[in-house]
């Protein structure tokens, strides 16, 4: 009995340092097995690693997988068996997961890329751990050969191009993007008929709301409290914020836009709050807010405690009628409330042209652009990337895509495929209006941002008090954060001066390969190749170093502004030269005789008034000139816009 | 403890063991060339060590002054300048100055005199570089080596900080050499003194010969055919925009942004550009009622967006 006792002890001494031993062991052991498994004699298994845990999106890779290795069996009798195994990493641990197996050499073949971590994460792990697909995004697909895209080049056959997949940093194309997602509202059906009485949800924004005002007024018999119009939480709010809300602030590039380039950045924003050419009061922004606070009015209370699982459990659990959520969900919500409930999918509700409040500042839907997400590429450690290669190229072929994205239920990212049905509510605004306002000048002014935001989102702020206590915060700390953010832009220059000697390199060694090429075939390739390397070269050095330090100039200058100038016209107004111009060349055309401009005075007048009997000018143009005049500003005698330059775009 | 002993190297070497693997450390074999190659594609994957022990390896088996042996001390002296962290600017700069001295004629020295240029431009963060003496390092460049890409993008460079002053006369003087530039008989960076000149006349209310260069600057971009995100739906805007708000030249205003829809339909701009259209039949109808009732016309000063402010 001794030696159990003497055994107890040891264990006892040495409990942690065996418990290390042990878990030592067992890792050893596992990756021995799961490594010795793998592959069988005459047999290929590549891996491919991703994070998407919907059992709809494992089911499809395999399904394809499947489909894939009897292909390539039929296709090359005689070569080794291809077999695809699939590694599903929690999203919460994918970025630590990869970074982990590519370093120690261990990474699948084919990874999921693109989020989970960084970006300059991703570009840093592009650059050492991933093989660029130029060369073949550049080459049809074989996979097309039997379709209309038979000749098209890889790249050409993807819904957008294949932005996605290009990192611009190494000027390669990485990664084949196999799917398209969207947000659009989910609603329950028949708990939308039984409190509403109506079959379908409605877009028009007044009777949205007015359903939701009349879902909440009905108690649920289940649980006797009121049901719930709309499932919140802050992960859902940025989904209503970014659809819904933020497009009404469009408008503002008429006031805000000063390099007219269509869109308001941090700096134009400030400088317009600072000259006053922006306030809360203007009816994109204010309109922005009350919509704000209109449609949160029907989530649940305390929503903006709540995460993504409590809002869909409301949802699954039929206390909500509606919630948003992206084509990622679609299908699990589906199979969710199979047996229980419909699922329809409607898009956001939009105030019509007549709304008193809306209409005449909502523009449209909002602007969707077509960018493929489920990226996936090629790792350098992988021992057969021909392999790995050709299965991503099956997955991108228009059949394959289409039969992938149909099994998980997502939008096929490949020209020509068909959408499952489910999905039209899906198909992207190819024209809209966009979100036109940037408080994020970083710092401080960031976190008051989202602070006030915050209670006005929840009712704790009035939206008088919101826009006062902001602005006087912004006005004030605004120029301080956004010098200390333009200190970056040195940084970037010296990156892109790293950058810049590489791609010079590459293109000293294309002139040098063809001079020294003495075959005639292969001295046009290489002269190809060389003129293609210096216009690179060029473009890159025009796009990121010549305007690095002129556009830093005109932003310090920009920020500095204090007042509107005199005579200042908004950036898509008409100054009065330009009218004087455009009244001259239309009295030619039409024959009249030539009336001599009207006179500054004159068209002070026309705007104050029209004389009896005379038409009155749009109402519409009212409240701008209040503006104006509220910003102290008399626009008189503009000769031109004083700040009006066009800025080459960033990067 | 006896077993502790024991039991702790046996630990330790596994844990050693674990962390040996397969890399790619191994120095790349075959010609000078071949490891030049090797050594720059290191240098774009950030590979610094590996660049230079590439590099290191190629330089040893060259003739000092001859063209790989340039070649090779310009990617070391390149590698130690740019790699981040552990840049040596120091020793960058003599390594550069080396090569000047040992091989003025190579091919490498006019890209070496630049890229010593390029130090004294880009100074860290905070500090300001000394520009008169930036302007006169490309202007030695551009003098010692005329009709060579170093020397034109050097121009490139003297330009852009003599724009990026803000100060009239700079300015002009920029334009001045700008417009010599493009008459000239270079076919690089054409397209891009253009640009530089557009903004020039911009800045100095010169609205007609921007859209003149813009037009050219469009006309001669020189486009990388790879690159996905090249995309002129921008130029397009900013031609209409300049075309309708600077010079109320609705024709050009028209066709632009009706290209922009042609060629971009998906353009984020559509919508601007539908509004656009429809501002000015709006304006000029206007404009029209006014000559036919014989009245003066006043500028529009609103827009669909300042519509009744809502009760927020």
């Amino acid at each position: 009995m001794n030696w159990i006792k003497n055994a107890f002890g040891f264990i006892g001494r040495y409990f942690s340092l065996l418990v290390v031993a042990g878990v030592f062991v067992w890792s050893a052991a596992s990756i021995a097995l799961y490594r010795s498994q793998e592959a069988g004699e005459n047999e290929i298994v590549i891996r491919l690693g991703h994070w998407q845990l919907e059992a709809s999106v494992r089911e499809g890779i395999d399904e394809m997988a499947k489909e894939y290795s009897e292909l390539h069996a039929r296709l090359h009798p005689g070569a080794p068996k291809i077999t695809i195994k699939q590694d599903a990493i929690p999203e919460g641990t994918y970025g630590q997961w990869v970074g982990t197996q590519l370093m120690g050499g261990t990474a699948p073949d084919i990874l999921q890329v693109g989020a989970q971590l960084p970006d300059n994460i991703w570009l840093s792990y592009y650059n050492r751990y991933f093989q660029p697909i130029s060369r073949y995004a550049q080459a049809p697909n074989p996979y097309n050969a039997t379709n209309e895209l038979a000749q098209v080049p890889l790249r050409q056959t993807f819904k957008d191009g294949m932005k996605t997949a290009y990192v611009t940093e190494m000027q390669e194309y990485m990664s084949f993007p196999l799917s398209l997602f969207g947000v659009r509202i989910f609603y329950n059906k028949n708990l939308l008929k039984q409190l509403t009485g109506l079959d379908e949800a409605p877009l028009d924004y007044r009777e949205f709301l007015a359903a939701c005002e009349k879902i909440k007024s009905q108690v649920n018999p289940a649980n006797g409290q009121a049901y719930i119009p709309i499932a919140g939480s802050a992960y859902h709010f940025a989904h209503w914020d970014s659809m819904m809300f933020s497009p009404v602030t469009y408008g503002c590039i008429r006031r805000g836009d000063l390099n007219r380039d269509a869109f308001v950045g941090n700096d134009e924003t400030y400088v317009a709050f600072k000259t006053g050419a922006l306030d809360f009061h203007y009816p994109p922004l204010a309109c922005w807010l009350k919509m704000v606070r209109e449609v949160t009015d029907e989530f649940q209370t305390g929503y903006t405690g709540l995460g993504r699982d409590e809002a869909v459990f409301l949802f699954a659990q039929q206390r909500a009628v509606f919630m948003t959520t992206g084509t990622w969900d679609a299908r699990s919500l589906q199979e969710q409330a199979k047996g229980q409930f419909e699922v329809g999918i409607m898009d956001f509700p939009l105030p019509s042209a007549d709304d008193p409040v809306y209409g005449k500042v909502v523009e449209g839907r909002i602007y969707e652009s077509p960018g493929a997400g489920f990226r996936f590429a090629v790792t350098r450690s992988s021992q057969h990337f021909e392999e790995a290669l050709d299965f991503l190229m099956f997955l991108s072929g228009k059949e394959g895509n289409e039969k992938l994205n149909k099994i998980i239920g997502w939008i096929p990212a490949i020209k020509g495929t068909e959408i499952d049905p489910l999905l039209k509510a899906f198909d992207p605004h190819l024209e809209g209006i966009y979100g036109a306002v940037s408080f994020t000048l970083g710092g401080n002014t960031s976190i008051t941002w989202g602070q006030q935001y915050d209670l006005y989102k929840v009712n704790q702020v009035s939206f008088e008090d919101f826009a006062k206590n902001f602005t006087e915060y912004y006005i004030k700390n605004g120029r301080k954060d956004f010098i200390e953010q333009q200190k970056d832009w040195r940084r970037g220059m010296q990156r892109n001066e790293q950058y810049l000697a590489g791609i010079r390199a590459r293109a000293i060694l294309s002139d040098k390969a063809y001079r020294e090429s003495a075959d005639e075939g292969e001295r046009e390739r290489l002269a190809q190749e060389r003129e293609s390397a210096w216009v690179r070269y060029r473009a890159i050095t025009y796009a990121r170093q010549l305007w690095n330090e002129i556009n830093h100039a005109r932003d310090m200058k920009r920020i500095e502004q204090t007042e509107l100038p005199e005579g200042w016209v908004g950036p898509y107004e008409y100054s009065d030269k330009v009218i004087a111009r455009i009244r001259e060349r239309l009295e030619k055309e039409a024959g009249a005789e030539v009336a001599p401009p009207p006179t500054p005075e004159e068209a002070d007048e026309a705007v104050a008034g029209p004389a009896p009997g005379e038409e009155s000018a749009p109402a519409t143009e009212k409240p701008a000139k209040k503006a104006k005049k509220s910003s102290k500003k008399k626009a008189k005698k503009a000769a031109e816009a004083v700040e009006a330059p066009a800025e080459e775009p960033a990067e | 403890m006896k077993f502790f002993r024991a039991f702790l190297p046996l630990l330790l070497a596994a844990a050693i063991l674990s962390g040996c693997g397969s890399s790619d450390s191994a120095a790349s074999g075959g010609t000078v060339a071949d490891r030049i190659d090797a050594a720059w594609q290191n240098y774009r994957l950030n590979e610094w060590s590996l660049a230079l022990r590439d590099f290191e390896s190629a330089i040893a088996d060259t003739e000092p002054g001859g063209e790989d042996w340039a070649m090779c001390q310009y990617g070391i002296a390149t590698t130690w300048a740019q790699r981040r962290p552990g840049e040596d600017p120091k020793k960058a700069r003599e390594m550069y100055q080396e090569l000047l001295a040992k091989a003025p004629r190579s091919a490498m020295a006019p890209w070496t005199e630049l890229a010593l240029a390029r130090m004294i431009h880009l100074v860290p963060v905070g500090q300001d570089p000394d520009y008169p003496e930036v302007r006169k390092l490309y202007k030695a460049i551009e003098d010692k080596y005329p009709g060579h890409l170093a020397a034109k993008e050097a121009f490139m460079y003297r330009m852009s900080t003599l724009i990026a002053s803000l100060e009239d006369g700079l300015m002009n003087e920029a334009a001045a050499e700008l417009e010599k530039f493009v008459q000239g008989e270079s076919q690089e960076f054409v397209g891009s003194s253009y640009s530089l000149l557009s903004v020039v006349y911009n800045m100095t209310g010169q609205q007609e010969k921007r859209l003149w260069a813009e037009e050219n600057a469009f006309d001669k971009t020189e486009v990388d055919p790879a690159d996905p995100s090249v995309e002129f739906a921008w130029a397009y805007w900013n031609l209409a925009c300049i075309s309708e708000f600077e010079l109320g030249d609705f024709a050009r205003a028209r066709k632009y942004y009706n290209e922009l829809m042609e060629k971009y339909p998906s353009d984020i701009r559509i919508h601007g550009c539908k509004s656009a259209l429809k501002r000015m039949d709006d304006i000029e109808e206007r404009i029209r009622e006014d000559i036919r009732l014989g009245r003066p016309t006043a500028r529009p000063e609103t827009e669909k967006a300042d519509a009744d402010k809502p009760e927020a």
